[in-house]
């Protein structure tokens, strides 16, 4: 009986349209605005952390995620959908890795998370996500940005910007990019970007900055080489930053 | 103590496969054809134990015959012998395997190539030009290297046939009395007198 | 068997296909070209050669289609192991030999016991019943920085003198030495009784 009543609740609408993941583009587009640019030796993506109150512990917040050592991502829309899209992801990377003793590309992870947020259109008995991702990473390839929606559409971006303003984010965007940027530089334009319609004060404490590129490791055995590492900039590092601007 | 032969010429090949159905020491049955018509130019003899043989060459063979209905085309001999190899290999490893034995032997009719494959029980599949299953390989293979040449005439392949169903005969502790001979080429496939 | 030379590697296997003492085939295919720059030897029971051999030719299609690049030889090593490791209990019995050239040039080698277990050497590496024979040979024959032309002599003799001393083996050995432009492709006599 269960499943004979387990109808998937995404149905075309007469006109062709399907209106229950243009809801959910709605409900990216109440989210809070993150941005990513793509510099010519990484990825930079940002976002502004938002509390309903003060007394809400800060630090305990993580809207910029690590999927696997080389790649990162951010969410604009619903705190809880995305992370259980991080969890799939996270789980997909190490499936991945399993096998190939190796990190997966990230075109290969995007492809993953994009059927995933595919499938919960066209299933019975759930919804879409109600995120939009900014995916950041760095592999053989070299840096590459998407976008994935909530139907499961992705793009590889030189620069995107996702939730509440992002259409004024974006016209800033194609102001200020230019091919020959980088990272340093995408930094500071994402954060003025994210400056844009910033309610409150812009502090270390209030956004988040995540940034694939290329670093060196050195191996068990004393190798040393040069591998694309995704990292999250902490709050000394973003205080710098903003000083710079100010 | 069943045996089979399968040996390839110039647009054909000829077959031959025992009639004795024994259980232990018992003969049960004469006059047993132990082969199945796949399709018009594609024909498997088998060997193995009771029950499992019949049961698994007409499971193939209905599974040939429906592949051509469904595709207009019929299945090539290789693309049988891949198909049985898959399905004995599955079989395999599960608690019940086939065991069965098996050559399978077909001639393209467009292009009048004769195709043999032997099969064993444990799904190895090669092609050979001329084979034999059972322990009658022990008597005749070295038979057959020694007499088999590329191209041969049908006459030629029957005199090799007859070789090596006498060798079984002057050789082998067991009495194989008759066989049944088939022809496998382009026009289909028919029993021949050898 | 598998070589490392100098910008290139060789891997060498024999022709026959048995029935315990019975030949019954001398043109077997147990080396199978993944792509240009990696090749794997499959030795072990034949129904398994030929399923494993099947099984890669699927999950190396399906990896090129879906990544829009050919597998590395080290990445398809490890694609092996997680296969034959995936069936721990009730396994294949086949222990495999890859041999190819990586991205950045480097020649790669490796054999893995018939669960998974990678075994990666500097210089040679071997499998199947005539092994034992093998490594004597190749640990005569071997030396480090060899050319194309002298991998493909010293792969040859190591293997036709040790498949002469294993009455299992021989029957004809098929030698593939894999370089940056390409890769050299040839099958030898060897004692046929």
């Amino acid at each position: 009986m269960a499943d004979r009543y387990s109808f998937s609740l995404t149905t075309f609408s007469p006109s062709g349209k399907l209106v229950q993941i243009e809801h959910a583009l709605n409900a990216v587009a109440q989210g809070v605005t993150s941005v990513g640019i793509k510099a010519t030796n990484g990825i930079v993506i940002a976002t502004e952390k938002k509390t309903p109150s003060f007394l809400v512990d800060d630090e305990t917040q993580e809207k910029v995620t690590l999927i696997s050592p080389n790649i990162g991502m951010v969410y604009s829309g619903m705190g809880p959908d995305a992370r259980v899209l991080v969890d799939k992801a996270r789980k997909s990377a190490q499936e991945y890795k399993q096998v190939y003793h190796e990190e997966p590309p990230t075109a290969i992870l995007v492809k993953e998370i994009a059927s995933v947020m595919q499938e919960f259109t066209q299933s019975g008995g759930v919804r879409p996500f109600g995120v939009s991702l900014l995916i950041a990473g760095f592999d053989e390839t070299g840096p590459t940005l998407y976008q994935v929606d909530p139907s499961g559409a992705f793009w590889a971006w030189k620069a995107s910007a996702i939730g509440k303003n992002m259409v004024n984010a974006k016209t800033f965007l194609e102001k200020r990019y230019n091919e020959t940027m980088e990272i340093e530089d995408a930094v500071h334009t994402a954060i003025l970007t994210l400056k844009e319609g910033f309610e409150g004060q812009m502090t270390e404490s209030t956004i988040e900055i995540g940034v694939a590129q290329i670093v060196e490791v050195t191996s068990q055995e004393g190798v040393k080489s040069k591998v694309g590492r995704f990292k999250k900039l902490n709050a000394p590092e973003i205080k710098d930053y903003l000083a710079n601007i100010a | 103590m069943e045996a089979l032969f399968g040996i390839t010429g110039k647009g054909f090949v000829l077959t031959a496969s025992d009639t004795t159905m024994a259980r232990s020491i018992v003969i049960m049955k004469h006059g047993e054809d132990k082969s199945r018509v796949l399709n018009k130019n594609t024909l498997m003899m088998y060997t193995g134990e009771a029950g499992d043989t019949v049961q698994f060459a007409e499971y193939v063979q209905r599974n040939v015959q429906l592949y051509g209905i469904r595709n207009g085309v019929p299945l090539s001999a290789h693309a049988t012998a891949s198909y049985t190899r898959r399905e004995l290999a599955k079989a395999l490893r599960t608690r019940n395997p086939y065991h069965v034995n098996l050559l399978i032997a077909g001639t393209d009719p467009k292009t009048e190539t004769p195709e043999l494959y032997w099969l064993d029980h444990m799904a190895s599949m090669v092609k050979m030009p001329f084979a034999a299953q059972g322990y009658a390989s022990y008597f005749c293979m070295s038979t057959m290297d020694r007499y088999w040449k590329p191209d041969m005439t049908l006459e030629e392949a029957k005199a090799l046939m007859q070789k090596c169903i006498d060798e079984l005969k002057i050789r082998f502790i067991a009495s194989l009395p008759q066989f049944t001979i088939k022809i496998v080429d382009k026009d289909g496939i028919r029993d021949v007198q050898l | 068997m598998a070589m490392k030379g100098k910008n290139c590697v060789a891997i060498a296997a024999d022709r026959r296909f048995g029935v315990q003492l019975m030949t019954l085939s001398t043109d077997f295919q147990k080396i199978f070209e993944i792509n240009p720059r990696t090749y794997i030897g499959l030795p072990g029971l034949a129904t398994d050669v030929q399923t494993l051999s099947e099984l890669f030719r699927f999950k190396t299609n399906l990896y090129k289609l879906r990544e829009e690049r050919d597998i590395s030889p080290k990445t398809f090593s490890h694609m092996v192991s997680s296969t034959l490791y995936e069936k721990r209990f009730g396994n294949y019995f086949c222990e495999p030999v890859i041999a190819g050239i990586e991205k950045d040039g480097s020649p790669y080698i490796c054999s893995m016991d018939l669960l998974g277990c990678i075994n990666h050497a500097k210089d040679f590496v071997v499998s199947g019943t005539a092994s034992s024979q093998m490594y004597g040979t190749a640990e005569g024959l071997w030396e480090p920085e060899l050319e194309p032309e002298e991998l493909f002599e010293t792969i040859a003799q190591a293997m036709m003198s040790a498949v002469d001393r294993d009455a299992s083996s021989g029957w004809g050995v098929i030698v593939h030495v894999i370089t940056q432009d390409g890769v050299m492709t040839k099958t030898l006599k060897a004692r046929m009784d």
